[in-house]
């Protein structure tokens, strides 16, 4: 199709460093674009929250059924690894923004700088989130070996949850807190991978130039994605780790 | 005709953006001052801090209140700054606190269930007494 | 402009066919891999034509095995999951996407003056993300199949030994789909429209699409995550629907229908949308009160996340929930009043048209009535309780989401049809088929209504005989449903092969979408338009355009 209405919008580059950016044909400035691309990524945030959403009305459900369980439950996470964690991720958070902010002003490698270590953020809190899976199936609070293993009608008794310390013998139905605390976690966790690997792409994109003051939106949207997964765990924290 | 009215303007756009050196060709946006994002990190950190500190006292039913206020108020933080929402375009925010406002929908009827269904449960054991005198209208007209 | 003249024979190229969405390309690949909206609308319509008639013949074999007070057809654990198929592919993979993914993929730009939606990637991931849902939802048959309603409530869905996880994995990835199509469509609304184009300029049809594209983003998300909690209980015992384990099915219920009960909206809104573009169109006549239906199709959107709760009167909920509920039902009787006094306003004194995708419009009104009608019946508390769960429920949902909906789904099919392929159908046969699907349908479902009120519970795959004179009338309607469907099939691909022309503008539009070439240009406009005028100002119609075929 040539149209001699449709010659291409291009930003041009900032510098010999970077990559001029082609606004894609069905749009008419790069404003447009711009504006459209970020409308869609907002609400594609507010899905998350949403989804996230329905997790947090269950723990507020059954924090309200089971408010011992839930106490007790929470006293056997290690507070002290979540405020690290929590610390992780609010730092790893302003690097991002930071990372953003250079982006925004053609500094390639502060941005990737700030990348690398919204990266080390990432991988630090999954490393710390493992020594705490790690301590909860030692206890037997969740047997990961037998997390598939189902429950057994006859006994009662459900497969991952042993609890060998007997910590939860006194309250009603003790695994429900470790229940939804590892499918909150979980499902926070793979959004801090899915996070990561977003980050090691606009990384490479940054290598190559191709975002720079005229064109930061990948950067700009993978920061939301970021600030959101630290926006839930800022949830987590005193939900969890603190059972109000 | 329009056509090219609407493209050149768009290209004229660009254009004036490399002029300036970059930066506007993507319509109104701001960079962040890097002092207000450490600020911004700093209260975070330090309302961390406050969570913890306050999770040593018992103020009974409202352990969860303030809990979820401090979280609230470092979750504004981070919307507000370190996402930009603050310089953001209104539909951008209508959007994104929508989320919330919808999902408080979710939380306000499923909890006010569970809730009332505990006076559902007062409400019956208190009447079981006059249950068990009531006699069905049939019974009484035999009389 | 003299209207004596064609305007065909003033253009010097008639030898050649002009370029358009359909023959700029071949090829497989062209299709498979296309970012165009048009052809991944017709797509969708295949697909979910496909899904369609699927789900009917579920139906179908389900009307058969009731043809007997013990069933005829299959045994007893057969026909739990041929019903809970039917529900599942029409709801899921037909009724839900049907009319955003087809018809609204095909129009909406077209009336906003886009050259495309705003993400084109996004909309094919949303294809295919529809396309593996099915598949998976295809693949819990093979699997053993899946037998509890497609409502999967707890704890039985927990319990059962069937492929529960396959389907529910399924309907995660169909919902996000539909939250893709939704979140393209809120964008495309909001930053493509044509210059001129207004708010209170858009076609009513988009106001429709974007009202639903809200509840698809704000209440989807919600199903994704419940149908993942179900697949949790089953594969971890998490516990929180599990009664065993201390967890509360009504919570899944909760769950299920703050999505599911929007659901409807999602449903029913663009079948909305439609019906307001053909009243108008077919009456040549503006649309009735305007604004109001453009604010009762946000006013629908929002209530439609207040009154979840009246699907669960007999769940175990607690009295003031079930009051709240209820009371706040009745508030979406009023939106939905507006709009069906504003479509028969609309007619009123109108040039009307008896075409078929008229004639489709017309059978909607009568049937959106009764089905409206007796969901406020439905709505109030103590006369839901009689009447939950049984053949009542069942008469009244399929005159929304069949008898509405999908009639709807075929006026738009028909009016839009000549200007997707340039072709027209058989007139008179589209009027015979819409003859046969309005009395085949009504037949179906008045005696569900009469029996329902007596008690006969859904789902049942044996009854006692005192109902046998019921379901034999309705298996007989259903057949003349079926019947009048498969001619509709016929037609429709028949005129493919005919390749009789349309006109350039088959019926008289003046919305954007009949202002481009029929079938449209790759790019939808060949200059950019900009909107100068009201909606639907009938002054402004170029009559040459009705009698111009299609070259």
């Amino acid at each position: 199709m040539s149209h001699d209405g449709h010659h291409s919008i291009v930003i041009p580059a900032p510098g010999p460093e970077f990559v001029p950016h082609t606004v894609a044909h069905h749009f008419d400035s790069p404003v447009q674009e711009f504006q459209s691309m970020k409308l869609g990524f907002w609400l594609f945030l507010a899905t998350e929250i949403l989804l996230f959403g329905g997790l947090f009305a269950a723990y507020f459900y059954f924090h309200e059924a089971f408010p011992e369980t839930f106490r007790v439950g929470g006293a056997q996470l290690d507070w002290r690894l979540g405020a690290v964690n929590t610390t992780v991720l609010l730092v790893s958070s302003w690097t991002m923004a930071m990372g953003v902010r250079c982006a925004q002003t053609s500094q390639k490698q502060k941005t990737l700088m700030f990348c690398a270590l919204t990266l080390v953020g990432a991988v630090a809190f999954m490393v710390i989130k493992f020594f705490e899976y790690k301590a909860k199936n030692d206890h037997g609070l969740v047997v990961f070996s037998e997390l598939f293993s189902g429950y057994n009608e006859a006994t009662g008794q459900l497969a991952w949850f042993k609890d060998y310390d007997g910590v939860m013998a006194n309250v009603p139905h003790g695994h429900m807190f470790f229940a939804i605390y590892l499918t909150m976690t979980a499902i926070h966790g793979l959004h801090v991978v899915i996070g990561a690997g977003l980050i090691i792409w606009i990384m490479k994109g940054t290598a190559k130039g191709r975002f720079h003051a005229g064109y930061y939106l990948p950067v700009d949207l993978v920061g939301l994605y970021w600030h959101l997964v630290d926006l839930i765990w800022i949830f987590l924290f005193p939900l969890l780790y603190l059972v109000p | 005709m329009s056509a090219h009215t609407h493209n050149d303007h768009g290209h004229a756009h660009a254009d004036a953006g490399h002029d300036h050196g970059g930066g506007l060709q993507m319509g109104h946006h701001h960079v962040s001052s890097a002092a207000m994002f450490f600020n911004v990190l700093a209260i975070l950190l330090v309302l961390t801090i406050v969570t913890v500190a306050v999770s040593r006292f018992d103020f009974g039913g409202a352990n969860m209140l303030i809990a979820m206020g401090i979280a609230s108020v470092k979750a504004s933080l981070v919307i507000a700054i370190f996402m930009h929402m603050k310089w953001d375009t209104a539909i951008n925010k209508i959007v994104f606190l929508s989320s919330f406002l919808f999902l408080s929908l979710l939380f306000i009827f499923t909890l006010a269930d569970q809730a009332t269904r505990r006076v559902d449960h007062e409400m019956h054991t208190t009447r079981t007494p006059v249950d068990k005198q009531w006699v069905h209208p049939s019974t009484l007209e035999k009389h | 402009m003299s209207t004596n003249v064609p305007v065909i024979d003033a253009h010097p190229t008639i030898s050649e066919p002009p370029k358009n969405y359909l023959n700029c390309s071949r090829g497989f690949m062209s299709w498979a891999g296309t970012l165009d909206h048009k052809r991944i609308g017709i797509m969708y319509l295949i697909g979910v034509s496909a899904a369609f008639l699927a789900g009917g013949v579920f139906a179908l074999l389900v009307r058969l095995h009731l043809w007997e007070p013990h069933g005829m057809l299959f045994t007893n654990e057969t026909y739990n999951q041929i019903f809970t198929l039917h529900g599942a592919f029409m709801v899921f993979i037909f009724v839900i996407p049907a009319i955003p993914g087809s018809l609204g993929n095909m129009v909406l730009p077209l009336m906003l003056g886009a050259k495309d939606v705003a993400l084109p990637r996004l909309n094919l991931l949303s294809f295919y993300l529809w396309c593996g849902g099915t598949l998976l939802a295809t693949l819990a048959i093979v699997l053993g199949g899946f037998d509890t309603g497609w409502t999967f409530y707890a704890p039985y869905s927990l319990y059962t030994d069937q492929a529960v996880v396959s389907i529910g994995l399924g309907i995660f990835l169909l919902g996000f789909s539909s939250i893709f199509t939704g979140l393209n469509f809120i964008v495309t609304t909001h930053k493509l429209r044509a210059p001129g184009l207004t708010w209170f300029r858009m076609p009513l049809f988009v106001w429709a699409i974007y009202a639903t594209a809200i509840l698809q983003v704000l209440a989807t998300p919600v199903l994704g995550i419940t149908v993942l909690l179900v697949a949790f209980e089953r594969l971890y015992n998490i516990g929180i629907f599990d009664p065993r384990l201390g967890g509360d099915p009504v919570l899944f219920e909760h769950f299920f229908w703050f999505y599911s009960h929007p659901a409807v909206y999602i449903m029913v809104l663009p079948a909305f949308g439609i019906i307001s573009e053909l009243v108008t169109v077919h009456s040549r006549k503006p649309l009735f009160g305007y604004k109001l239906m453009a604010f009762s199709a946000l006013a629908i959107a929002i209530i439609s996340f207040l009154v979840w709760g009246h699907h669960m009167f007999t769940s175990g909920q607690s009295t003031f929930a079930m009051f709240a509920f209820s009371f706040l039902t009745f508030f979406v009787a009023i939106p939905t009043a507006i709009k069906e006094f504003s479509w028969v306003a609309t007619i009123w004194k109108g040039s009307i048209a008896l075409n078929s995708p008229m004639l489709y419009t017309l059978a909607f009104l009568i049937i959106f009535a009764i089905g409206g009608l007796t969901g406020v019946i439905l709505g109030a508390l103590n006369v839901d309780l009689h009447l939950h769960d049984t053949y009542f429920v069942v008469a009244h949902f399929h005159y929304v989401m069949m008898g509405s909906i999908a009639l709807a789904f075929f006026a738009g099919l028909h009016h839009w049809w000549p200007k997707m392929f340039g072709i027209m159908y058989d007139e008179t046969l589209a009027k015979i088929a819409c003859a046969l699907i309005f009395i085949g349908f009504n037949a179906t479902f008045i005696p569900q209504f009469i029996m329902g009120s007596q008690g006969m519970p859904r789902r049942y795959a044996t009854y006692v005989p005192e109902f046998e004179g019921y379901h034999h009338a309705s298996t007989i309607g259903a057949v003349i449903l079926g019947s009048g469907v498969a001619l509709m099939v016929y037609y429709l691909l028949a005129s493919l092969l005919i390749r009789k022309p349309a006109m350039q503008n088959q019926w008289g539009g003046v919305t954007l979408d009949w202002l481009t070439p029929t079938p449209p240009p790759l790019e939808n406009f060949a200059t950019p338009p900009s909107v100068t005028t009201e909606v639907y100002d009938y002054s402004t119609l170029d009559y040459e355009s009705l009698r111009t075929p299609v070259r």
